[in-house]
């Protein structure tokens, strides 16, 4: 009897492991996969099924998107990744079908869209179809910063970003909106708190971490996969672009508390140089930007930028940095070109170069060269008459787009180390009698160029 | 869960039969049977090694997802907000209403929702409208009925208000003087007892429910002349009504969903909200043929007159060639009804921190409206700017599409302005007529960026400047000798009556009588003909073909024009130096014309009909075409009475004025 009851014991056992057993995959395929399949379809490899799905999303927000007339575009970093490298093809291709899903199939767990904010009404039709569909959809709201300026305005908050999810796959679209530097910009993705914060695993959107300024893109309407979209005309440039497309606001609400306490200049004089200095600065980007040379903005104008989100009125002079690698040989008669003449040139392209221009009624364009060490970047300075070297510190930064008047402009990203390393702690008090040689709090001499090199280094015209 | 829980009970009993056969064919088999065993116990093994997995899986995941998202995609503004619903499923309001010589208030709960003891301010019956279902406030509103036609205001406001709303009235100093009968008898009608006998310096309070029920009344009468009546105080309950019956039945359409959460909130619109046929808040007017303003972004300035906001809007959407994509309204303070009004016509809105006071509070929301215009639309060349207190012409928009380009291409242009400070009644004539004028009109006009952007924002007149925004637009300075082209009928009409500078006899003076273009898709003549060097060729032209007129008439008499129709006449004042307008502010005045400042002037001329006439007055030595005088021809001279000499305070009209 002893025996029979084990073996009834163990079948029992059996029975219920087997029911578990089912329980579980049961469990893994509608609960887990569905809530999460960020986590587990990996697990799953390149599953046929999953692949398709995919597919279909894209193909029924494809749809819905037409259905609606709202034209988008396919910034996806990973699709656009691939059909990067059979681009001729796809470009030659007319319309046939495709023998094998090859991009939209891809294992991911996103496909991400752009829209433009100017081409859409704000329907809110597109939702209801939406969910008609299937589509779970959420929206990130926000301030809209183009309101942000110097008064204090608020209106109704814009959308940034819309998620459609559809299965175990979601479309991010991404709002993009024209700002005054003739720009386009998206927002970050910031969850309010009553959001769901699960609706899709956030961290892994390509989008949204930070504020992003790009170009307006050409597009090209492309069929692959059997589906018609537009994508950027030139994906890898697309994709360069988006790598440094961090965007930072200028701090209008610092700038405001600044202005209280220091009350703008609004002289005539202070109008006019403020005038000056803008349209210089616009065509010096105009210049640089034609040569492809990145530049950010330094010294005064930087800080004009951080502390006051406008040109500093009695800083007489707008300054610019470039890394050296960045230097051509192109640069100087670029500027002469466009109406810039040769001031000074200081230093040569191995040492301390620095050159600067003369604009239009006594403004001038400096531009520094920057170099980079293993722990921070330094730029020179030299004095015409001693042949005095001077050396300027800097700690190590990244550079970021920014909006300054009307100008999609680099800063870097780490503002504040470099406007304290430049100016000191006390940064925020006006300064108007600066001596470049003595009141940076981060110069250092550096010798003494030798005078049989002066004729090169120190140019005067 | 249910499943396995049953399974394991239920499935060996059925099973049993079957089991015991087997089992007995396999007694003798005993390495089999161990096989077996060894089998099952490896089995529950992986399955408990899967279960464990499963478990650790399920929280690692659950655990990231909520490290994901707590990190870097949380907001960082966490405004905690508690939903107050002060009124909420309760059945009776406690009301509290005083009247008094210096001061009224209005109780609803406990909460106060009006107070006002201002000294020589808020004089008359106070009137506020609660929903019958919320109670919560939907207008308030004051009506001097001290003062006259104030109480056809409000009889035309109680007729607006919806059957059902609880009407609370209180009278602050006096309220009967100009108290018309009419007036009386709608107060009557509402279940009032006093209002017929309602007399000079009474006080008086009143709560009821339009075409229902009296919820209580209290006056006080006045003993004397001089005196005023003892203040009331009256406490009185209301019984709420259902959600459901407070509202409307309207189809559920997206446009209806707009209208019934306006509807629910504020009171006063009329038929917006009425339950039948209500009116429409989407106009679809006919589109432009090549409308060259589609894109052109539209910014209404506004401040709290929000029925005026409404009727602005409701003309502007009428308008032909209207793209409310391209409007946004800017309302100057937070305010709720102005909001309400724009979002119940789909447009967007935008509120402004008030900066400063009185004009350079004005002059601060214009700045930060243009600004901000020109952000949201950094592609737009130009701006059309509007005040809430004008109806727009169904014409606006083709007069501006037909303009658009000189004021691109012409340097030596100011603006485009739909509004003629002279275009009255009498005064003007031709719809398709345009004219070149030194002065800005404002009250409707395009803006140039490259004119805001490089001239007028970096030295806009600063908050501590109590200038006018409009004032300081036409100074030399500014205006650097460019001018604006405006219609000869007005493509505006400035229907304000209360604001900052502006109040009811001033209106009816300068305002009322102004001519305004009904006309739909006017084709406008000889717009080439505007270019600064065209201009002067038209205008010695017209000159060349001018009748002069008999200056030993008086210009003031309607003789002084011969009774024809279609003529041009001419008349020369005297006008020493540019700035000498003695003669012409004379003539402004007895043609009851604006005459409070020089408007409308080009280069010492002034353009306008008299009888169906085109009427031209220059001002002789001042004016180039002086040379066009015949020598024989006296001109007119007008000595300004003496007795006003320096009396007469310039009101400046300035535009969006706050009450």
């Amino acid at each position: 009897m002893q025996k029979v009851n084990k073996n009834v014991v163990l079948a029992v056992l059996s029975l219920t492991s087997l029911v578990f057993l089912l329980f579980q995959l049961y469990y893994y395929k509608f609960y887990l996969s569905q809530k999460n399949g960020a986590v587990f379809s990996k697990a799953r490899g390149s599953q046929s099924g999953q692949d398709s799905t995919r597919w279909h999303v894209v193909r029924k927000f494809l749809g819905l998107i037409s259905s609606h007339n709202i034209p988008v575009y396919l910034i996806d970093p990973l699709i656009l990744g691939l059909i990067d490298k059979d681009i001729e093809q796809i470009r030659s291709s007319s319309d046939g079908p495709s023998p094998e899903c090859k991009y939209f199939c891809a294992p991911r767990d996103f496909t991400t869209f752009a829209l433009l904010d100017k081409a859409w009404k704000h329907e809110v039709g597109l939702f209801r179809t939406a969910e008609k569909m299937g589509f779970q959809w959420l929206t990130v709201l926000n301030k809209d910063p183009r309101l942000d300026g110097m008064d204090d305005l608020s209106g109704t908050e814009i959308p940034l970003h819309y998620i459609f999810k559809l299965a175990s796959h979601a479309i991010h679209l991404v709002v993009f909106y024209e700002r005054s530097g003739n720009f386009l910009w998206h927002g970050p993705l910031r969850l309010k708190q009553h959001m769901d914060r699960k609706f899709v695993p956030f961290r892994k959107l390509h989008f949204g971490r930070y504020p992003g300024a790009y170009e307006k893109p050409e597009l090209l309407l492309v069929s692959i996969d059997d589906l018609k979209v537009q994508i950027p005309k030139n994906p890898s440039s697309f994709l360069e672009e988006m790598s440094h497309s961090r965007f930072l606001e200028c701090r209008y609400r610092e700038a405001r508390a600044f202005f209280q306490v220091y009350p703008d200049d609004a002289s005539v004089d202070a109008v006019e140089f403020r005038k000056r200095a803008k349209s210089l600065l616009h065509l010096a980007a105009l210049t640089l930007n034609n040569l492809g040379v990145k530049f950010w903005l330094s010294s005064g104008t930087c800080l004009g930028w951080y502390r006051q989100c406008n040109v500093i009125p009695y800083s007489k002079d707008v300054d610019l940095g470039i890394f050296i690698r960045d230097y051509k040989a192109d640069i100087i008669p670029a500027f002469q070109k466009a109406g810039l003449p040769l001031k000074h040139k200081f230093g040569k392209v191995e040492d301390s170069l620095e050159l600067s221009f003369q604009g239009d009624d006594d403004v001038k364009l400096d531009i520094f060269f920057f170099y980079e060490e293993d722990d921070f970047i330094w730029n020179g300075g030299t004095q015409a008459k001693s042949g005095k070297k001077f050396k300027y510190l800097f700690p190590k930064f990244t550079l970021c787009w920014t909006e300054f008047v009307e100008l999609k402009v680099h800063v870097p990203c780490e503002t504040l180390q470099y406007v304290e390393a430049n100016y000191g702690p006390d940064w925020k008090v006006p300064v108007k009698t600066w001596d470049w040689k003595n009141s940076p709090s981060n110069v250092q001499y550096n010798g003494v160029w030798p005078v049989d090199e002066w004729d090169e280094v120190i140019q005067i015209y | 869960m249910d499943e396995w829980k049953h399974n394991p009970i239920i499935k060996p009993h059925k099973k049993r039969s079957w089991y015991l056969a087997w089992k007995y064919k396999l007694m003798n088999q005993r390495a089999l049977r161990k096989l077996c065993q060894t089998g099952a116990v490896l089995f529950l093994l992986v399955t408990v090694i899967v279960n464990i997995k499963l478990i650790l899986d399920t929280r690692r995941a659950a655990y990231e997802e909520e490290e994901e998202s707590a990190q870097d995609y949380d907001d960082e503004m966490l405004n905690v907000e508690a939903p107050r619903h002060p009124v909420s499923n309760k059945k009776v309001l406690d009301v509290e209403v005083y009247s008094s010589r210096s001061k009224v208030y209005v109780a609803v709960d406990g909460t106060t929702v009006l107070e006002d003891e201002a000294r020589e301010q808020g004089r008359g019956i106070h009137v506020i409208v609660l929903n019958q279902a919320t109670g919560h406030v939907m207008a308030k509103r004051v009506f001097d009925t001290y003062s006259p036609h104030e109480d056809e205001a409000m009889v035309l406001f109680l007729n607006m208000v919806a059957r059902g709303r609880i009407l609370i009235f209180t009278i602050k100093d006096e309220g009967s003087f100009h108290l018309k009968d009419t007036a009386k008898n709608v107060l009557k009608s509402l279940g009032s007892q006093v209002a017929p006998f309602l007399s000079w310096r009474d006080m008086w309070t009143f709560v009821g429910k339009k075409g229902g029920e009296v919820y209580g009344e209290k006056h006080a009468k006045s003993p004397a002349l001089s005196t005023w009546g003892d203040p009331v105080l009256l406490k009185t309950e209301v019984h709420l009504t259902s959600v459901e019956d407070a509202e409307c039945h309207w189809p559920d359409t997206e446009l209806n969903r707009r209208r019934r959460r306006f509807c629910s909130k504020v009171e006063g619109y009329g038929s917006v909200c009425s339950c039948k046929d209500p009116t429409p808040i989407e106009f679809n007017p006919d589109p432009l043929k090549d409308n060259k303003v589609f894109d052109v972004p539209v910014a209404v300035i506004a401040g709290n007159r929000p029925n005026y906001l409404y009727r602005m809007l409701r003309s502007l959407l009428s308008a032909q060639g209207v793209n409310p994509q391209m409007i946004t309204v800017f309302i100057d303070g937070y305010y709720e009804e102005p909001m309400d009004v724009v979002e119940l016509f789909g447009l967007s809105g935008i509120q402004h921190t008030p900066i400063s006071i009185k004009n350079a509070r004005v002059s601060q929301h214009y700045k930060a409206s243009l600004t901000a215009t020109f952000n949201l639309f950094p592609d737009a060349k130009f701006a059309v700017v509007l005040e809430e207190d004008l109806d727009i012409s169904v014409d606006f928009f083709s007069f501006l599409s037909q303009s658009i380009h000189l004021l691109e291409e012409d340097e030596s242009l100011y603006c485009i302005s739909a509004w003629n400070d002279q275009g009255y009644e009498h005064t003007a004539e031709d719809p398709s007529l345009l004219y070149r004028v030194e002065t800005m009109p404002g009250l409707g006009w395009v803006l140039r960026k490259s004119l805001y952007k490089d001239e007028l924002e970096p030295k806009w007149p600063t908050p501590e400047k109590l200038w006018d925004w409009d004032m300081w637009m036409r100074m030399p300075e500014q205006r650097k000798g460019r001018e604006c082209i405006i219609p000869d009928i007005s493509r505006s009409y400035h229907f304000g009556i209360v604001g900052l500078n502006m109040n009811g006899y001033f209106h009816e003076a300068y305002f009322k009588k102004h001519k305004f273009n009904t006309v739909p898709n006017v084709q406008l003549k000889n717009v080439e003909s505007l270019r600064k060097d065209a201009y002067e060729a038209e205008i010695h032209r017209l000159l060349g073909e001018a009748e002069v007129l008999d200056h030993s008439k008086n210009p003031c008499e309607d003789s002084f024009v011969p009774d024809t129709e279609g003529k041009v006449y001419v008349m020369f004042i005297k006008m020493e130096q540019e700035a000498d307008f003695t003669t012409w502010t004379q003539l402004a005045k007895c043609l009851h014309i604006w005459d409070l400042d020089v408007r409308g002037n080009h280069k010492g001329l002034w353009r306008l009909f008299r009888k169906k006439n085109h009427f031209l007055v220059v001002g002789v030595p001042a004016s180039p075409y002086s040379s066009k005088k015949p020598p024989s021809v006296m001109p007119v001279y007008m000595e300004p009475p003496a007795k006003e000499e320096g009396a007469v305070a310039v009101p400046a009209v300035a535009a969006a004025e706050q009450t």
